[in-house]
């Protein structure tokens, strides 16, 4: 055969092959359509445009590459090779995508947490702040509140020792002689009157205190009549201080008769001794021991 | 006549060198092909990839050991197709074992923040 009519024939066959590949439709396999799948899928997905353009772009060829083989009717298992490489690089896309979305989520989260955690900082701040100013009121409170205490105290010390009280077990008591009485009487006689009226503007300034009032006799007469006198005198002081203002609840009054004498009933001198009316004072809660 | 002939000839010698050269020349490449394929398997198992994508992990294990074995029978083409899968498989069970970790650091963070926000609305309170 003359070569170059060879060449010719072959050249011929050639187009002829070129031509009916052209016309007719690319091999396809599964592993080609999978890929088109997640060609698909990755395009759909904005981190991969965002965040993995390179990544995309060596898919981009590998898918290339694997459709050419089809459309070039490539052995299938050259197809599915290339295919196999360009699903893995595509899918490879979405995770790059992920990690970085993640990552930039991480970045911007930092910067939230230290947001945050400088406006905890600063309340805690704050409130340090505002406790350390509330404990320092409550101490200035505490302190003015002691120094009145101690003024009102020592007032009523001095109102107390004009009134002649005695310090004793169940508090401060003022004794009302028999001298401040009308003899045999039990109304209370203007000297009496005048000391009430002393121990009514104690009980105004301590409105928290209270006073019981216990009424004595000496040991003549009947201890009936004793008591009913004692009771009576004890009575007149409340009356008293009741018209001077004094909430009666704030007095409580006990006659004891003959039955608690300060001195023996042997002199005339004791005898006066043990008729009184003896005032107790109660402490700044209202109670008498 | 003869030297007319000879030239005639050249392309086929030329196509025949080719030929033979191309089939001395595949051992190269797919030998590279095997090493980086390896590279990738190793990276991928240093990312984590077995515990993120065992699936992955594992394909990208079984195709190198394939690939490996077909170049130890100078089935060049086979191994560097293999080589090609083990480097792609590798890749991505490395890219997943990436993804899962920076959203496991993403969610931990949130959580973090989560917290962090109750604690100042309830100091606010």
């Amino acid at each position: 055969m003359n070569p170059s009519r060879f060449y010719l024939t072959l050249c011929i066959m050639l187009t002829a092959m070129f031509v009916n590949a052209c016309k007719t439709i690319p091999t396809t396999t599964s592993q080609l359509e999978q890929a088109r799948n997640s060609y698909v899928a990755a395009q759909n997905d904005p981190n991969v445009a965002t965040y993995a353009r390179t990544e995309l772009k060596e898919a981009d060829e590998a898918f290339n590459r694997a459709n050419a083989a089809a459309i070039n009717h490539e052995s299938t298992d050259e197809i599915d090779n290339l295919a196999y490489v360009a699903e893995r690089k595509i899918e490879l896309t979405q995770e790059v995508g992920k990690q970085k979305a993640a990552e930039a989520q991480v970045a911007g989260a930092a910067k939230e947490r230290d947001e945050i955690l400088l406006a905890l900082r600063t309340k805690e701040a704050d409130q340090a702040k505002q406790s350390a100013a509330l404990s320092q009121e409550t101490a200035n409170a505490a302190q003015i509140e002691t120094q009145q205490e101690q003024i009102r105290s020592a007032q009523l010390a001095a109102e107390l020792a004009n009134l002649a009280a005695k310090k004793t077990e169940r508090g401060m008591v003022v004794t009302l002689g028999d001298v401040l009485f009308g003899t045999g009487k039990a109304e209370l006689n203007p000297k009496g009157m005048n000391t009430a009226q002393k121990l009514a503007d104690v009980l105004k300034k301590n409105p928290e205190r209270t006073v019981l009032i216990e009424g004595h006799t000496d040991n003549r007469g009947s201890p009936a009549h004793n008591r009913e006198l004692s009771e009576r005198r004890a009575a007149a002081v409340r009356d008293a201080l009741v018209s001077m203002g004094i909430d009666a609840n704030r007095v409580t009054i006990h006659g004891y008769g003959a039955d608690s004498p300060v001195a023996p009933n042997n002199t005339a001198e004791n005898r006066q001794l043990n008729r009184r009316v003896e005032i107790i004072l109660s402490d700044e809660n209202g109670k008498i021991s | 006549m003869i030297q007319h002939s000879l030239i005639k000839r050249i392309p086929c010698c030329v196509a025949l060198l080719f030929l033979f050269s191309g089939c001395a020349n595949l051992e190269a490449p797919a030998t590279a092909a095997v090493a980086v394929g390896k590279a990738a398997v190793d990276s991928a198992t240093a990312a984590g990839g077995s515990q993120f994508a065992p699936t992955e992990m594992q394909l990208a294990s079984n195709e190198l050991s394939g690939a490996n074995q077909a170049l130890a029978v100078k089935d060049y083409e086979r191994a560097q197709v293999l080589a090609n899968k083990a480097q792609v498989d590798a890749n991505l069970a490395q890219g997943k074992a990436n993804s899962a970790k920076a959203q496991a650091a993403a969610n931990a963070l949130q959580d973090n923040i989560r917290i962090m926000r109750e604690e100042l609305n309830r100091t606010t309170q």
